[in-house]
């Protein structure tokens, strides 16, 4: 079957020989966008977060084919006009909420989604937001510093 | 290898699955994607239903109408809903993550028959009802009788759970919903659900039902006669509470042992009751 959807603001259209293709195979494979990472593959670490109509998905649980029509953002859309960093990445960097970087870009778009939910968000509901992505290296304390500040830049950037 | 199929309403997707020898629905797939990849399950065909507005409506006047489909923080994100039937939202709060609540489905939680299910026991204390269709019409059971076994309910291969159904709330009724889990991510070790309408120091209705402690989601209807009509004082609380440990059935697993399952139920039912007690008459 023909899956037809937006990615990262391009139209994409590709085929679905079995139909049921999880979203994270056909990204990482046919589609060449290898941002997203697999790790557990079952919906608990989530390396593979992505948004799909704005909201955090786990690309290892979802079926291709249900997002057909829709918008699908994935960390190598997050940055407008492509090249240099959004503001949740470039946080990141600076607090040193990345290590290994595995778990990052899964992280990163969950970051996105709460920001975009709540611009200044208590600790408590960063960490809420963060409870399905793990990471093995940071210790989780500079991550929630990056949040901080990627909320701070965001505010920044708006004015 | 399973093919894919979108039908465009209720009818059509049991007419596909009758068709489809071999085939499942797939709502949100959070149970049934993880159950494929472990080979545990293999679907000829996956028959997508999330897609129904049939299903994933959410209704609330007086009662409420929940849609099979629709994704658990939907349901979070209904303020009536939230409102009305505060211990809901106290079982869904704590549900895996972001992730899984906005794909996971309330009757898919339902459907999948897991004694761990967390929407059941709030949902058995609130005396919802499942509303099934089949080919040949709709039936309503009521949650508390719609599991069989571990990974086996009451909807039959080419039903489906089209809706769940509350009555209005109890007037001044107190919920409490109380989990224990390993990690955040976890499947409970044990949960317990907890509707309770104090009157003059005397409980006019309770209601208690237990997750992860018995085959099947169950109803703690021996520890509800103990209490039911009568002053709620700390030595009924203490008496519900040893009634409460003999009355479920838990097993040892990976997760824990059965001592330990009995041992955290019957401290919740306190904690459950302790909590209606110090809220006190309203
Ligand atoms: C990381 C992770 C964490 C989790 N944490 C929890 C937790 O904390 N608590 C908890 O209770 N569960 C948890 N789960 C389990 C799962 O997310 C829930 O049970 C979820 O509600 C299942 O809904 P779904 O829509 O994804 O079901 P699906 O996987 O789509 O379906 C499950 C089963 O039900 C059938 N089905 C679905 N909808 C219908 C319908 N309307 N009519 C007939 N049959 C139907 C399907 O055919 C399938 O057999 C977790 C899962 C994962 C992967
Ligand atoms: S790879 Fe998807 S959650 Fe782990
Ligand atoms: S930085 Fe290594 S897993 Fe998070």
């Amino acid at each position: 079957m023909e899956l037809n959807f937006t990615l990262n603001g391009v139209p994409i259209s590709c085929s679905l020989p079995r139909g049921s293709e999880l979203l994270l195979d056909v990204l990482r494979g046919p589609l060449e966008q290898t941002g997203t990472k697999e790790g557990c593959g079952k919906g608990e670490c989530g390396a593979c977060t992505i948004l799909v109509e704005g909201r955090m998905v786990n690309a290892c649980l979802t079926l291709a084919a249900e997002v057909e029509g829709c918008e699908v953002t994935t960390i190598e859309g997050l940055a407008a006009g492509g090249s240099e960093l959004a503001a949740e990445q470039r946080a990141f960097v600076e607090q040193g909420g990345i290590q290994c970087g595995f778990c990052s870009p899964g992280m990163i778009m969950s970051v996105r989604a709460l920001l975009d939910r709540d611009p200044d968000p208590p600790e408590a509901e960063i960490r809420r937001a963060l409870a399905g992505n793990l990471c093995r290296c940071t210790g989780y304390s500079q991550i929630v510093e990056a949040v901080r500040r990627a909320a701070e830049l965001r505010r920044e950037e708006a004015r | 290898m399973s093919s894919y199929h979108r039908p465009p309403s209720v009818a059509e997707a049991l007419r596909l699955k009758r068709e489809l020898p071999g085939s499942s629905f797939i709502a949100g797939g959070t149970d049934l994607l993880v159950q494929m990849k472990d080979r545990v399950r293999q679907p000829t065909a996956l028959i997508s239903i999330r897609h129904l507005s049939e299903l994933t409506r959410i209704e609330t006047d007086g009662g409420a109408r929940l849609g099979a489909a629709t994704p658990l923080s939907d349901l979070a994100d209904d303020s009536a809903l939230m409102t009305g039937w505060p211990i809901l939202g106290e079982a869904l709060r704590d549900f895996a993550s972001v992730q899984i609540r906005g794909s996971a489905t309330i009757g898919g939680n339902l459907c999948n028959g897991s004694p761990a299910a967390d929407a059941a026991p709030a949902l058995i204390v609130l005396g919802a009802r499942v509303r099934i269709a089949g080919l040949d019409g709709e039936r309503l059971l009521p949650v508390e009788q719609l599991f069989e076994a571990p990974g086996r309910t009451r909807v039959r291969e080419e039903e489906l759970l089209v809706s769940i159904e509350l009555d209005p709330p109890l007037p001044s009724g107190h919920g409490v919903f109380l989990k224990k889990m390993r990690t955040a991510m976890d499947v409970s070790l044990a949960s317990i659900a907890s509707l309770a309408l104090l009157r003059d120091g005397r409980l006019e209705e309770i209601r208690l039902a237990a997750g992860s402690v018995a085959p099947v989601p169950m109803r703690l209807h021996e520890t509800e006669k103990v209490l039911r009509d009568r002053p709620l004082t700390p030595e009924r609380i203490a008496e519900a509470r040893r009634v409460a440990r003999d009355e479920v059935r838990p097993i040892t697993d990976i997760r824990a042992g059965a001592d330990y399952r009995r041992h955290i139920v019957g401290v919740f039912v306190q904690r459950a009751l302790e909590a209606t007690l110090e809220k006190g008459d309203r």
